[in-house]
């Protein structure tokens, strides 16, 4: 719990993750995030996840959106998608439909994610796309220079909210439940290993598996999601959390002054693909295709 | 009445386009409609032997183009059938379930070929000429060089009969009292007249009668008269032409005198005040005659509807009588008529 | 062209929605192509769902290639009076009306068709209700006895009617099949004995071609029947008319091919899966109109950017906003050409026809995938809706050429966007070993690393590489038709309008212009060499399109910096051929007199 989390440098970084033995994972671009970013932890999440799992680093495909999370894929050495401001999911959504050998992991944060990004999760999430949803939640657009998100808290001064924000701030864990997504789990940036594990547990869900991490934006946000505060206020769900159960799950989802960080629900549903295959084999059997039939 | 009168014409021959001209004429505002069983528009009946000479296009056969009704704001109802005129309401009732409202009624509804009694039941066993599609039908049906029977020979059986000689058919014509109809002749006048027929070539048949027609599909020709005797006449079409019968049927509810056909006054006035006819339908008060008569012909008829087209726009004329009747054979043996157009 | 001796007639069936006006000139249509006429038509529905609106079926059979529909039609057939007497006027002179004589109830004055047929018009009254009832106990067959009565009049083929009724309703009872075809025999017996007065001459169909028998089809069929053939993998839409039936047919048509479809939540997901698919190496298109299309622009740009190859289907409709969505209109252009931020080139295609949609639809993902871009089709609703015969290209013309196998030696320095000779760049897939790259809309270098110096040198690769695209084989990007060298008058056309100008262009030589037109399909890049060449050729150059503003003659000027005159309509409708010729024959600096039809008496007023 009181895993304090220090700026890391490169150097010693690198040496860390040689030791590792994921540097093939690794890009040779270096992050361009602010030293001490919540987001660094994620690099490292994902990349232990697919050495756990044995995924080749050509069969994965990191897709994201716009945002400072968004420039995840030019810092690891998989396949990715650098897309549009909040479409990460239609187009990962896209990825798995062309080659669904391929294991497509979707990244973002917030304002790409909950605000222009909003219409899309629901789809994704009942669809069952077999994909990961990694939404690095800091609560304020960093890559435009700190404006307000739908999830900054009431009472944040940003620079589009001086007067602070009064804007109630959305809870993404219990619309994700709502929506129908198979897997939703919380982790926390300052939490390394428990974030891999999660990752690790998110990627290897058949299904739409959303992750949020918390995760602190150490240059706009000197009051709220402070990794002072968030390792004081985050807990871990009950030992006795019934990850089956729907409504305990948005229970827990529901206490935004304590998150808490775990598996909150997990389905197994059938998935896209297998709808489509499942499809698929149904038409042939009715057989009504006639393409002159317009 | 409104301001713009309604004045409709049931009819579209000489006398009814005659007299939606002469409506136009007289009064550019008022509405004209012109109701008619025809298909086509107006073209002139008289020139239907035509067909003979290779005037296969109907349009060919016109004497004023199509367009000609729009020029002149006229309505032209085509392939409708009057079934009823109501002379008090004043409404024309159509076979397909429409009635058309008129102010002013003009009947030039013409006639269609008389058969004797005793011919009816063979009716559609005959050939029609009274209009193109029967023109083109006889002329479909009759093969070169064919021969057609005529029974009775009025003047448009006669005018056809020419034709037909001219252009390498035979005719073969069995007389009746209605030969050289509508003509009334003496017999000297009679025989004249026979006798130039058939020095032109056609088979005539005189004091007998037709008692019966047949058609047999095998072995050529088809058609067969009996006559009153026994015998037989083969040919390939039978034609009746034994005068007109006045159209009037749809008038009997519309509080109109009607003889044998629409009984006028000399100004073509039925006995119903917004109702007048012109042509083969309507019988004229003849004041030296004491009689209502019939006036046939191209010419009479064109004057009639003209006429009445007047008195309905308020003119007060009385038809004249004074038009020639008069059929002639000269030195040569030509037959000349003046109930043909030509 | 047609010749006076050749078959070229035009039915118009026109009737209240429940009338089965549409269904009778489904048949008609089928019909007809199987006697082996070309056929062309288009069918108006009523903007509302329900109800009883008006529907109107025009079919045009030609015994010769045509491009359009004609103004005028030869026989209008009238199930519902008060729809059709509208429409009585668009008959030709010494064309025909046909109408039900025998009404069960009574019309108001003037509210029977008869009453509003022209002089030079020729009517034909059947008792088409009572006809259907003796038939088949129900006054529901009436659109099946008007076909018979056709049928009758024009001497067509019995024994296609027959086979077409019994395929149409095959899924039916057998009941069904046999009351249709009593009903048609009915009016078959009742056409053959009508005296025919019109002069429409019908002769006995010819199939053209090498052999494979011409398919009637949509617009919209057609561009589903290129993509099946050029084996679409994945597709991804939207509802939106009228690009609606392309994404129904390929939900019925893909899965039992393997192929993966879905609809999406907006036309933003749905080019936005498209490209994700696409990026994977997937054969992957979506379809949509106008709106959608300005939705799906930043997402078509990136494609530009990050050079993924996709198609993207445009059938236009009235704009701007929602506008008139289900009225045509060429008014889409500049958003398909230019739509977007940044200079952002793309491949756009326009066919002119049915066969041109089949046949730049199955090109598409071939030249997609050959120049790495997006591939917009832009159709409108007069070609998406409208049938034509259509003869299906020989198996395999269509099917996917082998990909381009890239050298997967030395990963460590595979270059994803290379500057190549051609300025096409090896593109890897992922599941390839050793070349993971990242797609980006940012600006990049060669390896796909985000780079802004690299824009000046970027920019010209990802325009300098469409260049070629004007010369891809098969594909006419623009043809040439009528007189050759000098002459008066060049009609220029992109679209659907093209098969206005082309009868405009028959008309106009016919009267002694010297006339040429020319069809350009490739709006962008544009084939600026042979409509420059075009452009010298001719001594004015008429830009008809249906759009206000003239977006393609906006188009050429900007490209050419030459004079065109405009000829702009929005009107909702397809071109008129009659104002187009007007036009020609004002920049052919004389009023030649009107050509006289073969046999005609004179026109009406």
């Amino acid at each position: 719990m009181n895993e304090r989390v220090q700026p890391v440098y490169l150097e010693e970084k690198l040496e860390e993750i040689r030791a590792d033995g994921h540097l093939e994972y690794r890009s040779k671009s270096l992050p361009t995030w602010c030293p001490g970013c919540g987001y660094f932890s994620m690099v490292e999440g994902l990349t232990t996840a697919l050495k756990r799992l044995e995924i080749d680093s050509k069969d994965t495909v990191v897709v994201s959106g716009i945002g400072c999370a968004s420039r995840f894929p030019f810092f690891v050495n998989t396949y990715g998608f650098h897309t549009l401001h909040g479409r990460v999911l239609p187009v990962a959504t896209g990825v798995k439909i062309g080659n669904d050998a391929l294991t497509v992991v979707a990244v973002g944060g917030d304002g790409d994610a909950f605000a222009i990004g909003g219409g899309h999760i629901p789809h994704a999430a009942r669809r069952n796309v077999n994909l990961t949803y990694l939404v690095f939640d800091n609560g304020i657009y960093g890559l435009t220079k700190g404006q307000t998100s739908p999830t900054s808290a009431l009472g944040f001064k940003t620079s589009s909210t001086p007067y602070e924000n009064r804007d109630a701030p959305l809870h993404p864990l219990m619309m994700l439940l709502s929506y129908g997504a198979s897997w939703v789990g919380q982790a926390y940036a300052g939490r390394q290993h428990h974030l891999a594990d999660m990752i690790t547990q998110a990627v290897s869900h058949q299904g739409f598996s959303f992750l949020r991490v918390l995760s602190p934006c150490v240059t706009f946000d000197k009051t709220n999601n402070t990794y002072a505060n968030l390792n004081t206020t985050v807990r871990d769900l009950p030992d006795d959390h019934d990850n089956s159960n729907l409504m305990a799950a948005m229970n827990q989802a529901s206490r935004d002054d304590h998150p808490a960080l775990g598996l909150y629900y997990k389905e197994d549903r059938e998935t896209l693909e297998q709808v489509m295959k499942a499809t698929a084999s149904r038409s042939v059997k009715t057989g009504t295709g006639r393409a002159d039939k317009q | 009445m409104t301001t713009t009168p309604h004045y409709v014409i049931i009819g579209s021959g000489s006398a009814g386009f005659g007299a939606a001209k002469t409506l136009r004429t007289g009064d550019a505002d008022c509405r004209i409609t012109m109701v008619t069983m025809d298909s086509l528009p107006f073209y002139n009946r008289y020139n239907l032997p035509q067909v003979f000479h290779g005037r296969h296009d109907w349009r060919d056969l016109m004497d004023v183009p199509p367009a000609q009704y729009a020029e002149l704001g006229i309505e032209l109802r085509r392939r409708s059938r009057v079934v009823d005129v109501d002379g008090a309401q004043r409404f024309v009732s159509l076979a397909h379930q429409e009635h058309v409202a008129y102010d002013r009624l003009l009947v030039c509804a013409g006639g269609r070929g008389y058969l004797p009694e005793n011919l009816t039941e063979y009716f559609g066993l005959m050939h029609g000429f009274g209009s193109f599609e029967a023109a083109m039908r006889l002329h479909k049906d009759l093969p070169k060089g064919g021969t057609a029977i005529m029974i009775g020979g009025d003047m448009t059986g006669i005018d056809l009969a020419m034709t037909l000689l001219e252009t390498g058919y035979n005719v073969t014509l069995i007389t009746t009292s209605q030969t050289f109809w509508p003509h009334r002749v003496t017999t000297q006048e009679r025989d004249r007249l026979l006798a130039a027929l058939e020095a032109a070539g056609m088979k005539v048949l005189k004091d007998t009668r037709a008692v019966g027609v047949s058609r047999e599909n095998s072995g050529k020709p088809a058609a067969c008269v009996t006559l009153e005797d026994g015998t037989e006449v083969r040919g390939d079409v039978v034609m009746p032409f034994c005068g007109l019968a006045s159209s009037v049927e749809f008038m009997l509810r519309a509080d109109v005198d009607i003889e044998r056909g629409l009984l006028v006054t000399p100004e073509l006035h039925t006995s119903n005040e917004t109702i007048w006819a012109a042509g083969d339908v309507c019988q004229i008060w003849h004041d030296q005659e004491k009689a209502y008569k019939f006036f046939h012909g191209w010419k009479n008829v064109r004057v009639m509807g003209e006429l009445a087209a007047r008195n309905m726009l308020g003119a007060n004329e009385i038809f004249d009588v004074n038009i020639e009747d008069r059929i002639d054979v000269d030195a040569d043996g030509k037959i000349s008529s003046t109930f043909w157009i030509h | 062209m047609i010749k006076s001796n050749d078959t070229d007639i035009q039915i118009a069936i026109c009737g209240s929605a429940g009338d089965g006006t549409i269904a009778s000139g489904d048949i008609m249509k089928r019909a007809a192509a199987a006697m082996g006429f070309n056929v062309i038509a288009f069918d108006v529905y009523p903007p509302e769902i329900r109800g009883f609106g008006k529907c109107i079926s025009r079919i045009r059979i030609s015994s010769k290639q045509t491009y359009s529909l004609k103004q005028e039609s030869d026989v209008l057939v009238s199930l519902n009076d008060s729809h059709a007497i509208p429409h009585a006027a668009e008959v030709r002179d010494f064309g025909v009306v046909i109408y039900d004589d025998n009404l069960v109830a009574r019309v108001a004055e003037g509210g029977h068709i008869s009453a509003h047929i022209d002089a030079a018009q020729i009517p034909y009254g059947f008792s088409i209700r009572q006809i259907s009832e003796q038939a088949t106990n129900s006054s529901r067959s009436r659109n099946v006895v008007i076909l018979g009565c056709l049928a009758g009049l024009f001497d067509l083929s019995a024994e296609n009617f027959h086979d077409i009724i019994a395929k149409k309703f095959a899924t039916k009872a057998q009941s069904v099949i046999d009351d249709n075809t009593k009903a048609f025999d009915a009016g078959l017996k009742a056409g053959r004995t009508v005296f025919r007065l019109d002069d429409i001459k019908v002769r006995a169909g010819k199939i053209k071609s090498n052999g494979a028998e011409a398919v009637m089809m949509t617009g919209n069929g057609a561009v589903v029947r290129g993509f099946l053939e050029s084996e679409i993998e994945s597709y991804f839409g939207y509802p939106i008319t009228p690009a609606t039936s392309i994404m129904e047919r390929l939900a019925v048509e893909m899965p039992p091919r393997g192929g993966k479809f879905l609809q999406t939540e907006d036309e933003i997901s749905a080019i936005a899966a498209t490209i994700g698919a696409a990026y994977t190496g997937s054969r992957a298109a979506t379809a949509t109109s106008g709106p959608g299309l300005a939705l799906m622009a930043e997402m078509i740009g990136l494609g530009v950017m990050a050079e993924v190859p996709s198609v993207v289907v445009v059938s236009q409709r009235g704009g701007p906003s929602t506008g008139l969505p289900t009225k045509t209109e060429q008014s889409d252009l500049n958003l398909a050409v230019f739509g977007g931020s940044g200079d952002a080139q793309r491949i756009v295609l326009a066919p002119t026809n049915v066969e041109g949609c089949y046949r730049c639809a199955g090109m598409a993902f071939d030249i997609a995938e050959i120049y790495q871009t997006p591939v917009i089709l832009l159709i409108d609703l007069y070609l998406s809706n409208r049938y034509e015969t259509v003869v299906p290209a020989d198996a395999g013309t269509y099917t996917p050429k082998p990909r381009p196998q890239i050298n997967l030696e030395g990963g460590e320095n595979y270059k994803r966007f290379e500057m190549t000779k051609n300025h096409i760049s090896p593109r890897a897939l992922p599941g390839q070993p050793g070349l993971m790259y990242t797609a980006t809309g940012l600006e990049h270098n060669e390896q796909g690393r985000p780079n802004d110096d690299a824009h000046m040198d970027m920019s010209i690769k990802r325009h300098e590489k469409l260049k070629g695209a004007v010369h891809y084989p098969g594909l006419n990007v623009s043809k040439r038709f009528g007189d050759k060298g000098k002459v008066d008058v060049g009609i220029l056309g992109w679209g659907s309008t093209f098969g206005e100008i082309l009868e405009t262009m028959y008309q106009a030589q016919a009267e002694g212009i010297s006339c040429s037109a020319m069809k350009v399909v490739m709006l962008s890049p544009l084939p600026l060499q042979s409509i420059e060449d075009f452009f010298d050729d001719c001594r004015e150059v008429l830009i008809p399109e249906l759009n206000y503003e003239g977006q393609f003659a906006g188009l050429v000027c900007g490209a050419l910096g030459r004079p065109v005159t405009r000829l702009s309509r929005a009107t909702g409708s397809p071109m008129v051929v009659r104002e187009i010729l007007d036009e020609v024959r004002r920049l052919s600096g004389r009023e030649p007199a009107p050509v006289q039809a073969v046999g005609a008496m004179g026109a009406r007023s």
